[in-house]
């Protein structure tokens, strides 16, 4: 590996274990953890006579058995649309607490199983890791199977006759009724709820969102007159300026924000090279961050300074707000170029203080960024909500005057700040109602849960935008006696129509209205339907009418005076556990700091000059501490980050939830109660806070960062000389002594190339030299064996993939997609910890530049399917071999679980089924438990199991698996283009994690063909071959990472 | 002149002496779905075996014309012909004007062959399943017989050598200790042999068990509904995709919902063999009412007594209409109505299915395991195979059965031997050096092995 590039800090101090370990492929000796788990596999001579005994019978009895009759169950009527063995794509959309994404939802005879992009409504057709879950949640084992009435500590099971009339009848008599809830981003929702609200006296909507954008949404009111957020158009910015917004992350999850960003960063010609220049304001490293040029360290309570000091540079007057040197000197820089782009430029922040997000608006503005990078006539309409209507209902409450409380498919028990306050008051409120799906923390307070569809079985529609509706339709009949939300409202108000009609009637009234494309409404209907929704895109108009700069710089937050403060942040999958219990979500590892299970307290390694780096307080990785705010008190694992702000820890929300299902229980700390408050708002940072010394070790540290590396080199103790760490082998021959050590050979390994876009020229010549000397090595070898040659795979196809690192954010959805497409098992914590994750697709995350603030590069790493595999030629069985079309198959069948192959991978892809996960075998001691508290095994019950491929093998203990460039969808693809009697096209096989990405960063196809998507990719100078120089013929081929860091600030 | 000759020539062939080879084939593709083949028991028409001494009163021209449009001679008040719509109406006997008075006779012949048993080709066409076994046997026969012979001979020399050595003895004057027959089946070399075969028996029978553990070849499992592919496939010629129409587009062949069996059965009520055993359990599965020939409305719902009552009147009006000499329900039809209802009760429902309506679970013949892919549309649409290469004779089978051992050795044999539509179809200009090849004459064909048939991951994933 390059020498400025690293994988962490045990990786950058040569931490001893560390490399070590690295010649073991596999961490943790599984026999013995079985046998404590499981006492009573220990045996003595006794039982092994017993056990043979009884194997021979068993085996006896068994061979005379004859095979079990199998049934194959036709239907009685066969729907039309339905094939069986054939999947059926439906348009629909993702909703999940205002963030919205249009979807594809792959059935396969009447069950979903597989969320793809919606590419007819988004720029490349991917989908975020959480839409790519979501379909896990349809079958949710602690989901609500049946309506429910509170009989003191338990619940009754109850029909939606005597639901309904308990709420009808509660209704009725009520004083107040309040209706709590998340953004409603569904128009015809909102006329449901305008139903209920008719029908009763005094009825109020309270509407909240599980992280606030309260602050936001006032100051575009006051700017602009309109409660909503601004359209994010980054493909037209040169300059982008972010304050702590993670928008390539959970920060306002809409549209195609990352495909626009990315859009502006792509190096298309080398020549003339031209990228955005991002600079993200932060204390905590977030996805966004990582993906910036430069990145501006601040304390989080300095972040109004921040903000404020840019204003005044644009505005050309002066702060007088504390805010450190470094951060000062970078802010000129970024307000210099911020006003040489001009409407080039945006300005984003994710403060919830008012004042700070009017200042944002004034530079926006002062720069022309509104109508270019920003759009307010058709704004984001997804956040609407406001944390202070909750406070307020509190004070409702404790004035008695509040009779009914509905709780719309939200959960403020959990994710709002006040929760305890809310707790103690709830006792008051004669009638608590849920509409809920599954057990959380808000339905232990309800008095009757009103269970919901999940949005797969549900019908809706929203309007992320103004002027952008989608539509979302049920891809499966109600599994259990639910009912969807909407229509238990309706119901409530004595309506007869159903939800279905009243969204059907607003479309082809409404909806209708606001296009020209169709004449009938029943053709509109039938085409939004088919397509998942439309763009009218009218919106209304809104002009700024802010600007005091002066007059609202005095009002941002004060720098707070403490040595230590904490950054609360959302991580991109988890947001603010809205789907924590989803076991997908759970294992996928958090993108920058690649832990999983759990929330770990973010402390900042300094560097001490001597290429030693110290966490806070000599903390290291998997330390447990006491983490004091205010007067809560945590008791969290510490993991070690680099790019944070000294005097600055994190910890992600999301996690710790409970009375949710094993899967997120007790999972990681709960973190709302100790957010602060300020003017109503929430805040996200604390300066009321300690972290003890080390107070013991986490016992299932379950933080990825050091599994399956490769390519790093260490120091041999005996020779000093500089070795490839994960290469130990019996080399040394002295006299007739064979001892072990290190082979010898190159240690500068092609790893991670990156450069700066100046240097591009430079860089790629450096690349090409580099490869030359790679492909003369590879030459000169000692087999000139046929398969060497370049004509092997030259008839029919041979298949290959590009990896675009330049595009990659490093999001995770492909990872996610992965796992839905190829049965991968989830692990659980404790296996997760012992390096026994099954992932086929991980994304390793290297910083590469300045120690104390590094840039970032994510490489998603699978096999590389190489066509002079070193893992196929050590199989004793032949379980894994080559196909003329190139890939380097795995048949599960034949393995033997020798695990030789993963020995050899230098990619370290290859995933041994320690235990059996999938829970095919019959002896519960090889099943480990998902959860820490419990025993279920991931795949353990039916309805989980429902959302298995069944093209796609379940794999059993004791095999290796690996990724097969998808190839089911290979498959059917060719037999796609046979059926149709033409040549196959590269957009007819897209592997799921090409197809999930929303950047294009993987482009996979024929590389035969040379006309094809994959062989213009593969013409680029900046392109690599990961570990080019060891032969391996990978058929994966990634690109120079290039960023746009103003070096300027680096002295 | 021409016009003439060729007419002469058709009336010539028109005029060919009738043959009950020919009337089988008449049979076959006009009788046979409405008459019983046997002759002798009704179906949905009359049994055949008394239909010319039935209309032996009348003379031959007005059979022929019963049997080329019936109804005409019904509105035409033919005494023999009201009497059997008196017997048989509603049902409407189809109209065959295009047969000739030749064809009719050799139908004629046909059916008189099949009524006394005389007709002899049929002997032969039933013995052409079996015949192979025979062969089998005398083969065995022979080894049987070479074994026998070669255990003699093996008696007969040691009886020579022990004699022969006894002369010598005699000749040496000494006395000669013959082993006895214990002593030499408990010698050394005797048991040393005889536990080598026991391993050698034991590892080949082992082995062999072994990889056909899973296998059922020949498996032909008693079916929910005695389903005759014979019937439909063999007799009624419907082409296989017209029920299994999974088969060209999907992994799966498909078993028939119910609603395909019901494009036939609501017309075809009474069967040929079962009367009204088999085909009222499509009805009770998606509920029909062969009575008023209407689905029944929220059947989901409907209690068992209410579909029991309609399956009795059902089965007892089939009975009474469908029996000589039976006007009123009678013992054997009370009989009749109950095993009937026994046996669609059973038939449908199951421990995990209680209701009466709602699917037919058949039984599964062909199961691949679960780490196999297999693509129906890829072997029938694109590779364009018989579904008799690997199901075999189905028309044949009156109970389905496994005809192949669904071993990958034989699907691998197959994926060897079997050459690509390689010219046919676009797709395969990606393989440019194989059509160089073959335009060069190096290369005589495609197999699905030379485009990577026999790796792994085509199957296996």
């Amino acid at each position: 590996m390059q020498s400025n590039v690293w994988i962490g800090q045990k990786d950058l101090n040569q931490d001893p274990d560390f490399i070590e370990s690295l010649d073991k492929e596999f961490q943790d000796d599984v026999q013995s953890s079985v046998l404590e788990k499981a006492p009573e596999m220990e045996g003595n001579r006794r039982d092994f006579l017993k056990m043979l005994g009884f194997g021979v019978t068993a085996a006896t009895v068994a061979a005379g058995c004859d095979i079990p009759v199998k049934r194959a169950i036709p239907y009685v009527i066969k729907p039309e649309q339905i094939i069986p063995g054939v999947a059926t794509y439906y348009a629909s959309t993702f909703i999940e607490s205002g963030d919205c994404e249009p979807i594809l939802v792959k059935t396969r005879e009447g069950r979903p199983i597989k969320i793809e992009g919606n590419a007819t409504l988004t720029k490349n057709g991917g989908t975020s890791a959480r839409a790519q879950a979501s379909v896990l949640s349809l079958y949710n084992i602690n989901r609500f199977k049946e309506p429910r009435i509170k009989n003191g500590d338990g619940w009754d099971v109850g029909s939606w006759e005597s639901i309904d009339k308990t709420v009808s009848d509660a209704i009725a008599g009520a004083g107040k009724v309040r209706f709590v809830t998340n953004t409603i981003v569904s128009p015809s929702a909102k006329k449901a709820v305008n139903a209920l609200s008719e029908k009763v006296g005094n009825f109020k909507v309270v509407t909240y969102d599980p992280v606030s954008y309260a602050g936001m949404l006032e100051a575009n009111l006051a700017d602009f007159g309109k409660r909503a957020l601004p359209k994010l158009q980054l493909e037209n910015a040169d300059v982008i300026v972010s304050f702590d917004a993670d928008f390539l992350g959970s920060w306002l999850p809409s549209g195609d924000v990352s495909a626009d960003y990315i859009a502006g960063r792509t190096v298309s010609n080398v020549n003339n090279a031209k990228m955005s220049r991002h600079f993200q304001v932060e204390s905590h490293m977030s996805l966004t961050g990582s993906n910036a040029d430069n990145r501006i360290l601040v304390k989080p309570s300095e972040m109004g300074a921040a903000i404020a000091y840019l204003a005044s540079k644009i505005a050309g007057v002066s702060s007088s707000l504390k805010l450190n040197v470094n951060a000062k000197k970078a802010l000129d820089a970024a307000a210099n170029q911020l006003r040489s782009a001009g409407s080039k430029g945006v300005v984003i922040g994710a403060t919830n203080n008012v004042a700070e997000q009017r200042l944002i608006n004034a530079i926006n503005n002062a720069i022309g960024a509104y109508g270019s990078t920003l759009n307010m006539s058709n704004a984001n309409l997804t956040k609407q909500g406001d944390e202070s209507e909750l406070d307020a209902l509190i004070t409702e409450i404790k004035s008695n005057s509040v009779d009914v409380i509905i709780f719309n498919q939200c959960n403020p028990m959990y994710d709002y700040a006040g929760a305890a306050d809310l707790a103690s008051v709830l006792g008051k409120v004669k009638t608590k109602v849920g509409l809920l799906y599954a057990n959380n923390e808000t339905s232990g307070f309800c008095d009757v849960i009103a269970p919901t569809h999940h949005f797969l079985e549900s019908w809706g529609d929203a309007e992320p935008f103004e002027g952008t509706y989608l539509l979302q339709q049920p891809t499966i009949s109600k599994i259990f006696n639910t009912r969807q939300a909407e229509d238990s409202l309706l119901k409530w108000a004595s309506s007869d129509q159903s939800f279905k009609d009243l969204m059907k009637m607003s479309w082809t009234s409404d909806m209708f209205g606001a296009q020209s494309d169709f004449l009938s409404s029943g053709s509109f209907w039938e085409s939004a339907l088919h397509d998942g929704g439309f763009t009218s895109g009218s919106g209304s108009a809104a002009a700024f009418a802010g600007g005091n700069i002066g007059g609202l710089m005095s009002q941002v937050s004060k720098p707070g005076s403490t040595d230590l403060e904490i950054k609360f942040f959302e991580t991109a999958h988890m947001s603010n556990g809205q789907a924590a219990d989803n076991p997908w979500l759970m294992e996928m590892p958090d993108p920058v700091a690649r832990t999983s299970w759990g929330n770990y307290l973010a402390v900042p390694v300094n560097f001490d000059g001597v290429r030693t780096m110290a966490g806070l307080n000599g903390l290291k990785d998997g330390d447990l501490v006491d983490l004091t705010v205010g007067d809560i008190k945590y008791r969290v694992p510490v993991i070690q980050q680099f790019g944070m702000m000294p005097g600055t820890v994190g910890l992600a929300l999301g996690y710790g939830r409970t009375n949710s299902g094993a899967t997120c229980d007790n999972v990681g700390v709960n973190v709302n109660a100790a957010l602060p408050k300020v003017d109503g708002r929430t805040q996200y940072y604390s300066n009321n806070v300690g972290v003890s010394g080390k107070l013991g070790k986490e016992e299932h540290f379950s933080c990825v960062q050091y599994h399956h590396t490769y390519g790093v080199t260490g120091t041999d103790k005996k020779t000093g000389e500089t070795i490839n760490a994960d290469e130990a082998a019996t080399v040394f021959v002295t006299y007739g002594v064979v001892q072990q050590g290190y082979q010898g050979g190159i240690t500068d390994r092609s790893v991670i190339y990156n450069t700066n876009v100046a240097d591009l020229k430079d860089s790629v010549a450096h690349l090409k030299e580099k490869r030359g000397v790679a492909e003369h090595l590879n030459e000169n070898t000692l087999y000139p064996y046929e398969e060497y040659m370049d004509d092997k795979y030259e008839v029919g196809h041979h298949w290959g993939m590009h990896v675009d690192l330049n595009s990659c954010t490093g999001c995770g959805a492909c990872t996610v997609a992965c796992m839905a497409e190829n049965n991968v098992p989830v692990v659980g914590k404790r296996e997760v910890s012992r390096h026994h994750e099954m992932t086929w697709l991980r994304i390793d995350r290297y910083y590469y530049g300045n120690v104390e603030n590094p840039n970032v590069v994510y490489q998603p790493m699978m096999c590389q399917h190489c066509d002079n595999a070193p893992c196929e030629n050590v199989c004793p069985v032949n379980a894994t071999n080559h196909s003329s079309e190139g890939l380097n198959q795995m048949t599960y069948n034949r393995c033997v679980g020798t695990r030789y192959c993963a020995n050899n991978c230098p990619y370290k892809v290859r995933r041994f089924n320690w235990m059996d996960y999938n829970t095919a075998d019959i002896f519960p001691a090889n099943q480990p438990g998902m959860g820490l508290d419990t025993d279920v095994p991931f795949y353990a019950d039916d309805l989980t199991r429902m959302v298995l491929n069944p093209d796609v093998t379940v794999r059993v203990r004791g095999v290796i698996e690996k990724c097969s460039f998808c190839v089911q969808r290979i498959q059917e693809g060719k037999l796609t283009a046979k059926t149709e009697g033409r040549r196959l096209e590269d957009s007819d096989v897209k592997t799921a994690c090409a197809a999930a990405c929303n950047t294009n960063a993987i482009t996979f196809g024929d590389m035969n063909n040379k006309k094809g998507d994959l062989a213009k990719k593969l013409v680029s100078p900046l392109n690599y071959i990961a570990l080019e120089e060891v032969n391996v013929r990978s058929s994966v081929t990634y690109t120079m990472k290039v960023n746009n860091r103003d070096k300027s600030l680096d002295a | 002149m021409l016009f003439v000759l060729v007419y002469l020539g058709a009336l010539g062939i028109s005029h060919a002496e009738p043959t009950a080879d020919a009337g089988k084939t008449v049979f076959k593709n006009y009788c046979a779905s409405c008459h019983a083949k046997n002759m002798k028991s009704a179906m949905t028409g009359p049994a055949l075996a008394n239909a010319e001494a039935n209309w032996a009163d009348y003379p031959r021209e007005e059979l022929y014309a019963w049997i080329r449009n019936s109804q005409a001679l019904i509105a035409a008040g033919h005494p023999r012909a009201v009497e059997l719509w008196n017997e048989y109406k509603p049902t409407v006997m189809t109209a065959f004007p295009n047969l000739t008075d030749e064809e009719i006779e050799s139908t004629m012949l046909y059916i008189r062959g099949m009524a006394d048993g005389t007709y002899g080709p049929s002997v032969v066409a039933n013995g052409s399943g079996p015949q192979a076994q025979p062969k089998e046997a005398s083969n065995n026969f022979l080894y049987y017989a070479l074994f026998g012979l070669l255990a003699l001979l093996a008696l007969i020399l040691t009886r020579v050598i022990n004699s022969l050595s006894k002369i010598r003895a005699a000749k040496a004057g000494e006395v000669y200790q013959g082993k006895t027959m214990w002593e030499s089946l408990t010698s050394r070399g005797m048991i040393t042999f005889v536990i080598f075969a026991l391993i050698v028996l034991g590892g080949y029978t082992t082995v062999n068990k072994a990889t056909d553990l899973g296998r059922q070849q020949g498996y032909a499992p008693e079916q929910p509904i005695k389903f005759s592919h014979e019937t439909h496939a063999g007799l009624h010629k419907i082409e296989c995709q017209y029920c299994h129409d999974g088969a060209r587009r999907s992994k799966h062949a498909v078993i028939p919902a119910a609603n395909t069996c019901m494009n036939c059965h609501s017309a075809i009520s009474y069967g040929s063999e079962y009367g009204t055993a088999e085909i009222s359990k499509i009805y009770a599965s998606v509920g029909y009412d062969p009575n008023t020939k209407k689905y029944i409305d929220d059947y989901e719902n409907m209690p068992k007594d209410s579909i029991q009552a309609i399956f009795s009147k059902w089965i007892g009006d089939q009975y009474i209409a469908n029996t000589d000499g039976v006007d009123e329900l009678d013992k054997v039809g009370e009989k009749l109505i109950k095993s009937e209802w026994k046996s669609i009760v059973s038939s449908l429902t199951n421990d995990q299915k209680e209701s009466i309506g709602g699917p037919i679970e058949w039984v599964r013949i062909h199961n691949l395991p679960d780490h196999v892919y297999f693509n129906h549309s890829q072997h029938v649409t694109i590779g364009e195979v018989e579904c008799q290469t690997c199901h075999g004779k189905v028309e044949e089978m009156a109970i389905a059965e496994q005809h192949a051992p669904l071993s990958m050795g034989w699907c691998i044999n197959c994926h060897r031997e079997t050459e690509v539509k390689f010219s046919d179809n676009e797709y395969y200009q990606s393989y440019a050096k194989y059509h160089e090849e073959m335009a060069s004459g190096v290369r005589e064909k495609v197999t699905v092995q030379d485009i990577g048939g026999l790796e792994c991951q085509k199957c296996h994933y």
